[in-house]
């Protein structure tokens, strides 16, 4: 066997490389054609090409180098490439063969290192496009001086083509003092960072027609600043959850988690969807953020979008989808996603209990920080949370109507007890909207206008204290929401009888302040106060975790 | 406990054992000379299916070892029809259990007794009312029997334990053995009634609760009721085989009506449809006793009145359990300011909520 096999590759040896290129660039003709196929005139050696690698949600300026040199024909990468990087061989080889170029059949080194850090894993697909612009420099296809003042951003196909980047954004935002030179596709993202000129090209033979001169770089639309359609649904499509609607607005006018139980179809999701809308629109950093973080997450974005985001995972998401992660490269998760915006999450005792603990820490500390051998990756994640439940298994709420035996109940709200249930500022329990609601022709308050006391109670808020009431840390609480002689005997009276613990207390005096802020009152609390932020924080689930 | 006694119970223990076996075999004589007879290989008592008589040998020296000692261990009595210490009001059942395992004061239940039975589901307003029941005619003298399960039961004898002292001491018939607790959560006042009422099984201790052995149960609770009230009930519930046991008897059910809408009274608003006397307080039920009500004491309300808006709310929530959005609906009133009042109610005793849904509770 041994024998045969190695007369037939004697007999039959791989077919050159050359011969390899001479088919593609017949396949290719419809690109070649209109760009003629340079000869290179004699051999540079070595090249160094500016791009960026994605960290997180960052983008990081890296060089990467290639070394066309004497020896053995081959391709290696070094410096730490990821699976994306080390796939680049493949395509930039094809890519260039296809657009009729002369592919160096030579001794190639392509070193991706990052520059001072070299922990992290570097590359991923978007180097495809520099890489082959260093061979072409290599091989003096491409002056070197042609190259200096760019930075190349794309995904090779094998046609040749330019395909956009996951990250467009956040790498093109990483590179200040170049051009970026991107595929069409990536050109609106790559746009969004500051100071950033962008050269969209849509092939590698129009790239080198337009470096080697003669080619003016080809025009591409300039993207809106402001994206279109930016637009969610209306609170005024809700019809009755009168009360739940209240507490709405005073979860978006505090950024007061929250959590909603009540039955299937009570509109809890509906109620959660509306909640971009009534909060207040994005500043530009806050919007700047959210597409940093959406663009690095492989979604479109074509500007810069001003309403708040809105996410509802499913309850199967992972932990890496939730908080970040993911094989290789760390990726932005739900919870970044969500940032400066509402993360929703139905269900919320179907969800794993570790990705339910792993959200304490964000909501902490308003970043969430991936660690991985050797690299910790920070993203943001300030989010207002939504939560929605069942009351029990069975999901009847009517009086008797429910046949969950007691620890059937308990077990199922267990999960929501402890450290987590402790972030819940407003917690309401809704009934099925009734018929009556439902079939009345009466729209319900519209967004815009519930939208305009949400933002005038932030700003006194921002007034007073420079940020939401939600998030008055513990020692600032004494000034913020000070009570006044009824609302602190009322409270006395809760806390003796036990209806309220001694954490509720703390945890209601920022939703009263809330309550009064959307009234407009200032100074000290008072008892109608009180004593709406105490109903907006229903005993859900008595007997395991007092008010 | 003395040998006839632990034969008693060691022949009510044997497996598979039924009423109608456990009847033949005390009809057989001696209960020691039987158990001897059965565990030696005897012949078999006539009527019996010998092949069952002689599955019994084998267990019966583990039992003899292990159920007089349970039995003493929870101070459990055993009580023989006919014999003493057996219920009177049992002697004449035709469908009365041939051997009774007590626990607690063997009196209670030559007292005047009244059953009170509903669902395991009940309302808050249900739950309410059985315990209101439960207190009142205890401090009347009653004996208030019910079957200690979830819902209506418990609360009618957590109502009848809270009565004085003085007042009659509840009388729990269970399904399982007199030391099995169930359902779990009912530790604390299984064990209370133990000390000041009575717990009566046909079981013997040690077995678990299986479902075959609740409508057995039914009919003991049935038959030691000289009334029986449901107060809330399902059309086809556990409540309603202890209604068609005591209509076999003769025995006077009464029920408490309740909302048309609420799915909880189906039951008692069919009960009532079909002829039985309503139930609105204890003093419904003590005239049906025939005991003077003029001496039974009065209750007093003590709760603060509502605000005209608290009013307003209560009344809406009298005819039926409404969400914050039906009164809302009903009232006129801004949303967080019910949900205000229901607070303020809710803290004087006038309301009580669960799941989203407010309930009226009765005074």
């Amino acid at each position: 066997m041994t024998i045969a096999t190695t007369r037939t590759a004697r007999n039959d040896p791989v077919p050159s490389m050359r011969r390899t290129g001479d088919r593609f660039v017949v396949v290719a003709a419809h690109i070649t054609s209109e760009y003629p196929t340079p000869r290179p005139r004699k051999v540079r050696m070595y090249a160094a090409v500016s791009s960026s690698t994605l960290v997180g949600i960052t983008g990081r300026p890296i060089t990467v180098e290639v070394h066309v040199g004497q020896g053995l024909p081959g391709f290696t990468v070094v410096g730490q490439p990821d699976e994306g990087c080390r796939e680049a061989r493949d395509r930039v080889r094809a890519a260039m063969l296809s657009s009729g170029l002369e592919w160096p059949n030579r001794r190639v080194t392509v070193n991706v290192a990052t520059g001072e850090r070299r922990t992290d894993k570097g590359g991923g697909a978007s180097l495809d496009l520099a890489i082959a612009v260093g061979l072409l420099v290599s091989t003096e296809t491409i002056e070197a001086r042609q190259i200096e003042n760019l930075a190349f951003l794309a995904e090779l196909g094998l046609d040749g083509s330019l395909r956009a980047v996951r990250g467009a954004a956040p790498l093109a935002a990483a590179i200040t003092d170049k051009e970026v030179v991107v595929a069409p596709a990536s050109a609106g993202a790559a746009s969004l960072g500051a100071n950033v000129v962008v050269r969209a090209v849509s092939c590698l033979a129009e790239l080198v027609a337009v470096l080697r001169g003669g080619h003016r770089w080809p025009d591409h639309r300039a993207p809106e600043r402001c994206a279109a359609g930016d637009r969610c649904a209306d609170l005024a499509d809700v019809r009755g959850q009168q009360f739940a609607r209240a507490a709405l607005e005073v979860a978006a006018a505090g950024a007061h988690h929250m959590v909603m139980v009540g039955p299937p179809g009570a509109g809890k999701s509906m109620l959660a969807s509306r909640l971009p809308g009534i909060l207040p629109p994005l500043d530009d950093a806050a919007a700047f953020e959210c597409a940093m973080v959406r663009s690095a997450a492989g979604e479109d974005v074509e500007g810069l979008a001003r309403t708040a985001p809105y996410r509802a995972p499913h309850h199967s998401v992972s932990l890496a989808g939730m908080v970040g992660g993911g094989g290789g490269r760390v990726h932005p998760g739900e919870v970044s996603l969500a940032s400066h915006g509402v993360l929703f999450l139905d269900e919320m005792g179907e969800f794993a209990p570790s990705v339910l603990d792993a959200l304490r820490q964000p909501l902490e500390e308003g970043v969430v920080r991936v660690s991985r051998s050797g690299i910790a990756v920070e993203m943001p994640a300030r989010f207002l949370l939504v939560a929605a439940t069942n009351p029990c298994p069975c999901g009847r709420s009517e009086p008797g109507a429910c046949r969950c035996t007691p620890s059937a109940r308990q077990r199922y709200l267990r999960r929501f007890s402890g450290p987590l249930l402790d972030r819940f500022d407003v917690r309401v329990v809704l009934g099925r909207t009734a018929g009556e609601h439902l079939t009345s022709l009466e729209a319900g308050e519209s967004s815009a206008t519930v939208a305009d006391r949400v933002q005038r109670a932030r700003e006194i808020a921002r007034g007073r204290q420079g940020t939401p009431n939600g998030a008055v840390p513990a020692w600032m609480i004494d000034d913020v929401a000070p009570l006044d002689a009824g609302a602190l005997a009322r409270m006395r009276v809760l806390l003796d009888s036990g209806s309220l613990s001694g954490r509720g207390f703390h945890r209601v005096r920022r939703v009263a302040r809330t309550v009064a802020d959307l009234a407009g009152h200032e100074g000290p609390l008072g008892v109608e106060h009180v004593e709406t932020a105490v109903a907006l924080r229903a005993d859900f689930m008595p007997g395991l975790d007092p008010r | 406990m003395n040998d006839h006694d632990a034969a008693l119970a060691v022949l009510a223990a044997l497996p598979r054992q039924s009423p109608a076996r456990l009847r033949r075999l005390l009809a057989g004589g001696d209960p020691c000379k039987t158990l001897q007879s059965i565990a030696v290989g005897g012949r078999a008592i006539a009527g019996l299916d010998p092949s069952v008589w002689a599955a019994w040998a084998p267990s019966v020296a583990t039992l003899r070892a292990t159920v007089p000692a349970k039995c003493e261990a929870a101070n459990i009595t055993v009580a023989v029809h006919g014999g003493d210490g057996y219920p009177p009001a049992l002697v004449g059942d035709p469908w009365a259990p041939p051997v009774l395992f007590m626990r607690g004061d063997a009196h209670a239940v030559r007292r005047r007794r009244v059953g009170i039975v509903g669902t395991r589901h009940a309302t808050r307003a249900g739950r309410a009312f059985a315990r209101v029941l439960g207190d009142e005619l205890a401090r009347a003298g009653v004996c208030v029997v019910s079957g200690l399960a979830r819902g209506i039961d418990v609360e009618a004898h957590a109502g009848a334990l809270a009565a004085d002292r003085d007042g009659a001491p509840p009388v729990a018939v269970v399904a399982s053995g007199c030391d099995t607790v169930y359902p779990p959560e009912h530790h604390r006042i299984w064990h209370d009634i133990a000390e000041c009422g009575l717990i009566v099984s046909e079981a013997p201790p040690g077995t678990a609760p299986t479902a075959r052995l609740f409508p057995l149960r039914n009919r003991i609770l049935a038959a030691l009721s000289e009334v029986l009230v449901v107060v809330e009930s399902r059309a086809r519930g556990g409540s309603m085989i202890t209604v068609r046991e005591a209509a076999k008897r003769a025995i006077p059910v009464m029920a408490v009506p309740g909302a048309p809408s609420s799915p909880a009274s189906e039951g008692t608003n069919l009960l009532l449809a079909d002829g039985c006397a309503p139930v609105t307080g204890a003093c419904d039920v003590l005239v049906a006793l025939g005991l003077d009500t003029s001496r039974t004491w009065a209750r007093i309300d003590t709760r603060v009145a509502p605000s005209s808006r608290g009013a307003e709310i209560l009344a809406v929530l009298r005819s039926a359990a409404q969400t914050v959005d039906g009164i809302v609906l009903a009232t006129g009133f801004a949303a967080l300011d019910v949900a205000v009042a229901l607070g303020r109610l809710e803290a004087q005793g006038w309301v009580a909520h669960a799941d989203g849904w407010w309930e009226a509770l009765p005074g």
